[in-house]
């Protein structure tokens, strides 16, 4: 059996921040008001000529880097971002072409729970191409939410994460879950542009290519599904989840991650959380936040480590990884 | 089957932190409570009422003027038309 094991990661963060502050002047709110409803202090919105694709590139070749690989070495990337550079081809194909990959290129939507999904499919995948694996969550939602959409526009946040998987001998992945409920499809969405609504000048004019949420429910259903996916991986591994060492949530609103934690016994010194700094960068906040970890040395060998996100969609998925993998049995 | 009034009110208080909380005062007048306050609620009554058929038109408040005790009467309702459907 081929395990994997994760050598590099990195990030992306474009330069320009938009504080709370900034943010409830345009809005006509409070600071404290913005701050209170989702813990965002800050946010990272992309400036121009920066891109989906731009972001990847940097925060893929900074994982690379640490990898000690170069784009020869990458048999598969996997970009996950629900704001791809352009309709068609797929972001991946950017990404490729700039950092010079030998291998496969593939996109994977799955919102917010992106990043994750492709993890889970990036270690089946090792198992029967053991060769280096590329892994980038990349979104710009400030670039798809109007202008004066208050409700995502306090969360959203632009950003990248990478990760490198490469194979191993140690057994990483102790347990997953993904999944998805597809009747949810209206809690966050972008009507047109695509075959149901294709645009014309009238989709333009109504606005239709913004997002829109609906909050209320996102979060009944952000908190409900993410208990859910945190205790079947959980269970599937046979850990309790006082034994987890780091938990790393989708950084969507720290409310929804407060909630999510009280209701798994998840308690606050085992959650590592940067959304007030970044706000929720979507298929990017998971990679980010665990390259931020290891920066900071919050994860050491041997450490239980549960990554678990949702996602429009509605989506969710979340692993249990042992950093530096456990001893398989022969 | 339902929390009476005092106790919805009690359970209001608990998810959103407000010391007090009038039941006839309409909610939009609660600087104290939010939506994500009644969302963690009712995700919590949810979770304990599986079958009480609640989601989250229960806070709907199209005209500004609903309050914790419209809210509890519309639980009655939900929870009772779920037990005549049951018969």
């Amino acid at each position: 059996m081929t395990t994997f094991g994760i050598t590099g990661w990195g990030t992306a963060l474009p330069e320009r921040t938009l504080t709370s502050a900034e943010l409830g002047e345009r809005f006509g709110v409070d600071e404290q008001w913005i701050v209170s409803r989702c813990g965002i202090r800050e946010r990272r919105w992309v400036e121009d000529g920066q891109t989906t694709a731009s972001l990847a590139v940097d925060a893929g070749r900074a994982a690379m880097d640490r990898a000690g690989l170069t784009g020869e070495d990458i048999a598969h990337l996997i970009v996950a971002t629900a704001t791809p550079e352009q309709p068609s081809p797929a972001t991946s194909a950017f990404v490729h072409h700039e950092l010079g990959i030998s291998g496969s290129a593939h996109d994977v939507n799955a919102e917010c729970s992106g990043f994750v999904y492709a993890l889970i499919m990036a270690t089946a995948l090792m198992r029967i191409d053991p060769r280096p694996i590329l892994i980038i969550g990349s979104d710009t939602h400030s670039l798809t939410t109007a202008p004066d959409d208050r409700d995502l526009g306090i969360l959203v946040g632009d950003g990248a994460g990478a990760v490198v998987l490469t194979p191993g001998d140690g057994e990483w992945l102790l347990g997953w879950d993904m999944g998805a409920d597809g009747s949810r499809t209206n809690s966050l969405k972008v009507l047109a542009g695509g075959s149901r609504m294709p645009t014309t000048p009238q989709t333009v004019e109504d606005g239709l290519h913004f997002a829109t949420i609906n909050g209320n429910e996102i979060y009944l259903n952000a908190v409900r599904l993410t208990i859910g996916t945190v205790r079947r991986t959980l269970a599937s591994a046979g850990v309790d989840v006082s034994d987890v060492d780091v938990v790393i949530p989708h950084q969507a609103n720290i409310r929804i991650i407060n909630s999510i934690a009280s209701h798994t016994g998840i308690v606050d010194e085992q959650v590592f959380t940067n959304l007030e700094r970044y706000g929720n960068t979507a298929s990017a906040s998971i990679p980010i936040a665990l390259s931020e970890a290891l920066d900071a040395e919050r994860v050491s060998a041997g450490d239980l480590v549960l990554l678990a996100g949702f996602g429009a969609g509605m989506t969710w998925a979340s692993v249990l990884l042992r950093w530096g993998g456990a001893e398989v049995a022969a | 089957m339902i929390p009476t009034l005092e106790v919805l009110v009690e359970q209001m208080q608990a998810v959103s932190g407000a010391p007090s909380i009038d039941p006839d005062a309409p909610l939009v007048e609660l600087s104290e409570i939010d939506s994500m306050d009644l969302m963690e609620w009712l995700f919590s009554f949810q979770s304990s009422h599986p079958d009480a058929g609640v989601d989250a038109a229960v806070f709907d408040n199209e005209d500004g003027s609903l309050t914790i005790r419209t809210v509890h009467e519309r639980l009655e309702r939900a929870v009772s038309a779920d037990a005549v459907s049951e018969r």
